[in-house]
């Protein structure tokens, strides 16, 4: 009976439960397959690998069809993303305070030593490149700034680093280590490599501002010195106007005056002349009217001695 | 007996497929290669990334053939003119040949504690047919660390890939140091000569300055000496002028100017000081002394 009732009973469920595990069957199949569609975003590009090799190298961004997984892999990179890294002393550590000066330290051509920190920055040139040829990229593109700068820097002197050279070896030392990266086949493209700082060695700082200052000081003295010679000259030239200026008020005063003597003593003349006589005689004694006042005046006889005692005690 | 397990068979041989599957295909990555060994002894590499297949008693060994980037620790070197240097370089490494690799080395560590001992030797050999400004100096043609370089690389290549099976890609100077010791007399060069540039600095300003004073004051002098030479010049028209003047009118009436300027000479010529001893007899007094007939 128990027998009978269980066959029964498969017999009447049977046909629905076959179909509904086809259409699962049929749903997984469907939903493996769907695995196949893979969606690449704008800043993106793809790597599609089947079986561990590469099918399309540079999957561009949009909607695409592959075989479904595992059989084909989907592996997206953010192409255009820069990607940042500091070579020299670590970033973090100058925040916290520490310095690392082994790491940040380079040797000039002169036989100087420098701190130097320089931030690279750089995006993927090859995803396939990027992706298979080096175990650790970062590091790689490290290495190779680092190379590219201890050389660069190895040739020049430590005024020209710390001054006006530090653009040319900005670049140098990207196209070197881009140089290197390519022969590595790295599939990375360096954008820049940008030298933050470059400082020299707290022990010989002191001397390093030292010169500054004393460019700062030069500098001061020679403008002092412009500043004297820029209050001297004009007033030398005012001096030199005022010079002439009262030359050619004189030379006015004295035409001026001659003119005026000239006339009045013309005029007086003129009068004189019609009685020369009594005008000598008025002239003569006016003026011994206004000297004789002042003076002391001894009277002699035209005949008599001249007793000197009297000046004498005239005198004291 | 065996009717009973009848059920289980197809689980059975189905497990076996999967398992036999299993040691039969394999994949290759293009970040690798496989190394197919046949109990513990390598028979070939396998180089193509994709899908392959090998017999099932035969196992497979994967080795990363990615480009690694190896740093030596930094170590001191002797140059040619008894300079010591401090050299941090890096070793661009691959696997080449993973069955000389395994049968060798056998692990990435272990390769890089032999290229290491490669590198370290050549290094100090190259440094010791060179001077110190072969590699630093501040003029770059003078400066070999290239070509140095590349004889290196080649050199450590050929060694590491017929001994370990690796391929040497680069050997680079990563960083060049002076040892801690010889840092402090460094250091106190470099104040010396910064303190020589500071002083050097100074003098220059200082001479320019003094220059420009001392041209301030050579063109103030210059000035000033035109200005008096045209003063001088101008005032002497005008004495000139006057003197023509005068001339002009007093030589009309000489005897006249004579006793008009004797006369007023007087008044500046006497003065409370002067004492006049004034003889009776003379013009003024006549006629004091002798009443009208004086006048004559």
């Amino acid at each position: 009976m128990q027998a009978l009732l269980h066959t029964e009973q498969v017999s009447i469920v049977a046909p629905p439960t076959r179909q509904r595990g086809r259409r699962w069957i049929a749903a997984v199949i469907a939903a493996w397959l769907l695995t196949g569609i893979y969606l690449v975003n704008t800043q993106q590009q793809a790597v599609v690998t089947r079986f561990g090799a590469v099918v399309e190298p540079r999957v561009l961004p949009g909607i695409h069809i592959s075989l479904p997984w595992p059989i084909d892999r989907v592996t997206r990179l953010k192409v255009q993303q820069l990607q940042r890294l500091v070579v020299g002393g670590d970033a973090a550590d100058t925040v916290v305070g520490r310095t690392q000066p082994l790491r940040s330290q380079f040797i000039t051509g002169d036989q100087n030593i420098i701190n130097l920190r320089a931030v690279v920055q750089y995006s993927v040139s090859s995803p396939v490149d990027y992706l298979v040829r080096t175990s650790n990229v970062a590091q790689t593109v490290a290495a190779t700034v680092e190379t590219a700068l201890a050389q660069r820097v190895a040739t020049q002197t430590v005024d020209t680093i710390l001054t006006s050279g530090k653009a040319a070896i900005q670049d140098d030392a990207r196209a070197a280590a881009q140089r290197l990266l390519d022969e590595y086949r790295a599939g990375v493209l360096l954008s820049t490599v940008n030298i933050e700082s470059v400082t020299p060695p707290p022990e010989a700082a002191d001397a390093f501002r030292d010169v500054a200052s004393a460019r700062a000081d030069s500098s001061r003295i020679v403008n002092e010195a412009q500043g004297y010679a820029n209050d001297v000259i004009p007033r030398a030239r005012g001096g030199a106007q005022q010079l002439l200026e009262a030359a050619q008020g004189y030379r006015q005063r004295k035409i001026d005056e001659a003119q005026g003597d000239a006339a009045r003593f013309t005029q007086v003349a003129a009068e004189y002349s019609k009685a020369s006589e009594v005008n000598g005689q008025r002239l003569y004694l006016e003026t011994m009217e206004i000297i004789l006042p002042k003076i002391k005046k001894l009277i002699v006889d035209n005949k008599g001695n001249l007793d000197l005692t009297i000046i004498r005690k005239g005198e004291r | 007996m065996i009717e009973k397990y009848r059920r289980y068979l197809p689980a059975a041989g189905g497990l076996a497929a999967l398992v036999f599957c299993w040691l039969t295909f394999y994949t290759v990555r293009e970040t690798e290669f496989v190394l197919i060994t046949q109990f513990g002894r390598p028979l070939y590499t396998v180089a193509d990334a994709g899908f392959h297949a090998k017999w099932f008693f035969q196992s497979s060994t994967y080795f990363d053939r990615r480009l690694r980037v190896y740093n030596p620790r930094p170590s001191e070197f002797l140059t040619h003119d008894k300079k010591n240097l401090v050299i941090e370089s890096y070793v661009a490494w691959r696997i080449e040949d993973p069955k000389r690799f395994v049968e060798t080395v056998g692990d990435p560590g272990a390769a890089e504690m032999r290229l290491h001992d490669i590198v370290w030797s050549g290094l100090s050999a190259a440094l010791g047919t060179h001077d110190l400004d072969s590699l630093i100096a501040p003029a770059a043609e003078t400066v070999q660390a290239g070509a140095l370089l590349d004889k290196l690389t080649a050199m450590t290549d050929r060694a590491a890939l017929d001994r370990y099976g690796i391929q040497v890609v680069d050997v680079r100077i990563k960083r060049l140091n002076l040892p801690e010791q010889n840092k402090q007399s460094v250091y106190a060069r470099m104040r010396a000569e910064r303190e020589r540039i500071a002083r050097q600095y100074r003098a220059e300003g200082e001479e320019q300055a003094l220059r420009i004073r001392a041209d301030a004051d050579r063109q103030k002098e210059e000035i000033l000496s035109a200005a008096y030479k045209d003063a001088e010049k101008i005032k002497g028209e005008g004495d000139a002028q006057a003197t023509k003047t005068y001339s002009a009118a007093y030589s009309k009436n000489p005897r006249f100017y004579k006793l008009l300027r004797t006369l007023e000479s007087y008044k500046k010529i006497f003065d409370d000081k002067t004492t006049a001893i004034l003889s009776s007899d003379s013009e003024l007094l006549r006629i004091m002394m002798r009443g009208e007939n004086g006048a004559k």
